[in-house]
């Protein structure tokens, strides 16, 4: 297990210089990827800060409530963005070039192996930034009680499983159809789901539809979930939730991987 | 006729090759639709609903529900990812060799799939917005549909020329993924498509109005859902026009440029 262990984190170390060195050989593109986050991040702010013009509440918040909710979605989207999202986007395109097939025959756990091979250091800026944004806002609020903060080092690990196995989960399809290039728009539309504040939810079909965002479809447990471990009183069912739930949907991704590698055709020659 | 039928010919190639994929289409002009409506539907919801809400920024709840339904709708016409990608990689890997021996330019090229692209989703999918909105008896004005499409396909031109120069860019730094990100995600704002400008300040609404941009999405979404005059709209074409003339010759200058400093290698 050791030995297992400190391979992986060599080969994750590979990867990692690989991906610098690949980054920085353009460097411009480097810097103009950065600013792109940066255009994305405060797009997502902009909407907020727009909509509290007109109104005091959303689901709940305040702005000052929102903000914190806003800069924790996109500090875990940073961190995704930076292990995995450059792999998931050109999952397709390897699988239709037959490229997929080089990277299954590597002695190493396949899902390990298609989803961390690239590592984004483009993003590592803005993690900086929407972490600094976070605590920011965190100290815009009065009397918060900066202990809860710990309970992130339960809440994002868990919140960045639903994005790593939604994802995995519809890349992996592309191996049954070949081509699902679209897939990753759904994707997008989806992780939408992320960036609201669950409370918004509470009040359509008598609050189903919020359980559903977090127990069936958990995309509440990316950020709104976290934030309410920040700002509300402790939940001790949504803490077993979010220790139990990672568990259920990696098994569940894994099942699905194997099953699509197994009607897996293979596009190269 | 000779260039109407070329242009033709590879817009039939855009529509072939996309319904090769048959699930893969499915998912473009169906299912994403779907799913990104049914997003924008819940949040307007339940925006007005959790705060008890009549109107906002001076319109209903149904306004924005229409808002939201045809604004994800024609933003998805209103950008191109897939043949931006293609132009910037056939420039990069030297592809383009094989187009700049063809007795067509690269631009035309181009944008004839994509237009024949994007009217073949567009008309598939129009299903859409047309069923929800008819549902939930949004307001919207359906004889303002076919002249807030034409102003979108206008749009397409320009976008297509926005297109045209990032990829001649490729000619001078190889990689220019970034470009395309950074142009996108703009636009995602400039057009409208992220929140109406009527939510906006008097004064930056009108600003992004007057530009091309917002005729991607913004002008013709409020003109069906009756938030603005035909005036607006033909306003939205000059203004394209406009953009389009400026691009147009920056596009040519860095082109020109571009392909002089090229050299073509390969079999």
């Amino acid at each position: 297990m050791k030995y297992l262990i400190h391979k992986y984190i060599e080969i994750y170390k590979g990867f990692f210089k690989a991906s610098l060195v690949a980054d920085l050989e353009f460097r411009f593109n480097f810097f103009l990827l950065i600013c792109a986050e940066f255009v994305w991040y405060a797009s997502q702010l902009v909407i907020y800060q727009v909509l509290y013009r007109h109104t005091k509440l959303i689901g709940g918040w305040d702005q000052k409530q929102m903000q914190v909710f806003m800069f924790l979605a996109l500090f875990v989207d940073s961190i995704y963005m930076i292990l995995w999202d450059s792999n998931f986007s050109k999952f397709n395109d390897d699988v239709r070039k037959g490229q997929l097939d080089l990277l299954l025959t590597k002695p190493v756990n396949s899902m390990f192996m298609t989803s961390s091979q690239k590592i984004s250091i483009s993003h590592i800026p803005c993690f900086f930034v929407t972490f600094s944004g976070l605590l920011w806002s965190l100290n815009q609020l009065p009397e918060f009680s900066w202990i809860k903060i710990l309970w992130l080092l339960i809440m994002i690990p868990s919140g960045l499983s639903v994005i790593f196995c939604g994802r995995f989960a519809l890349n992996s399809t592309a191996l049954l159809f070949t081509r699902a290039d679209f897939l990753q728009y759904v994707w997008y539309s989806l992780f939408r789901l992320g960036l609201r504040p669950d409370g918004i939810y509470s009040s359509l079909m008598n609050g189903a539809l919020r359980k559903i965002l977090i127990f069936i479809l958990p995309f509440a447990m990316i950020a709104s979930i976290p934030t309410r471990f920040l700002l509300d009183a402790f939940n001790p069912g949504l803490l077993i939730w979010a220790l139990i739930m990672p568990s259920i949907l990696i098994y569940l991704t894994n099942k699905y991987w194997k099953y699509c590698l197994k009607n897996y055709t293979s596009a190269s020659s | 006729m000779a260039f109407w039928r070329k242009n033709l010919a590879f817009s039939q190639l855009a529509i072939v090759t996309n319904l090769e994929y048959r699930f893969n289409f499915f998912i473009d002009a169906y299912l994403q639709p779907l799913i990104t409506v049914g997003i924008e539907i819940l949040l307007w919801i339940a925006i007005f609903e959790s705060n008890e809400l009549q109107t906002l920024g001076g319109f209903t709840k149904e306004a924005y529900l229409a808002y939201g339904v045809w604004a994800p709708f024609l933003g998805r016409v209103a950008i191109s990812w897939m043949y931006e990608s293609m132009m910037v990689e056939d420039v990069a890997s030297g592809n383009i060799n094989v187009i700049l021996t063809r007795p067509i330019s690269f631009y035309e090229y181009y944008l004839s799939q994509l237009m024949g692209y994007k009217l073949m989703t567009t008309f598939l999918s129009l299903l859409v917005p047309l069923s929800v909105s008819l549902y939930f008896k949004l307001p919207v004005q359906y004889d303002k549909i076919p002249l807030a499409l034409t102003l979108v396909f206008f749009y397409l031109f320009l976008l297509h020329t926005m297109s045209f120069i990032v990829s001649s860019i490729a000619f001078f730094i190889t990689k220019v993924r970034s470009f395309t990100l950074i142009k996108n995600l703009s636009l995602f704002v400039l057009a409208g498509e992220l929140i109406p400008f009527d939510l906006m300040p008097p004064l930056l609404k009108n600003i992004l109005i007057a530009l091309p941009f917002s005729s991607g999405v913004y002008i013709p979404v409020a003109y069906i859902t009756g938030r603005i005059d035909v005036q607006v709209v033909m306003g939205g074409f000059v203004s394209v026009a406009a953009g389009l003339f400026v691009l147009s010759i920056l596009s040519y200058l860095i082109w020109k440029k571009g392909l002089s400093e090229y050299t073509g290698t390969g079999a």
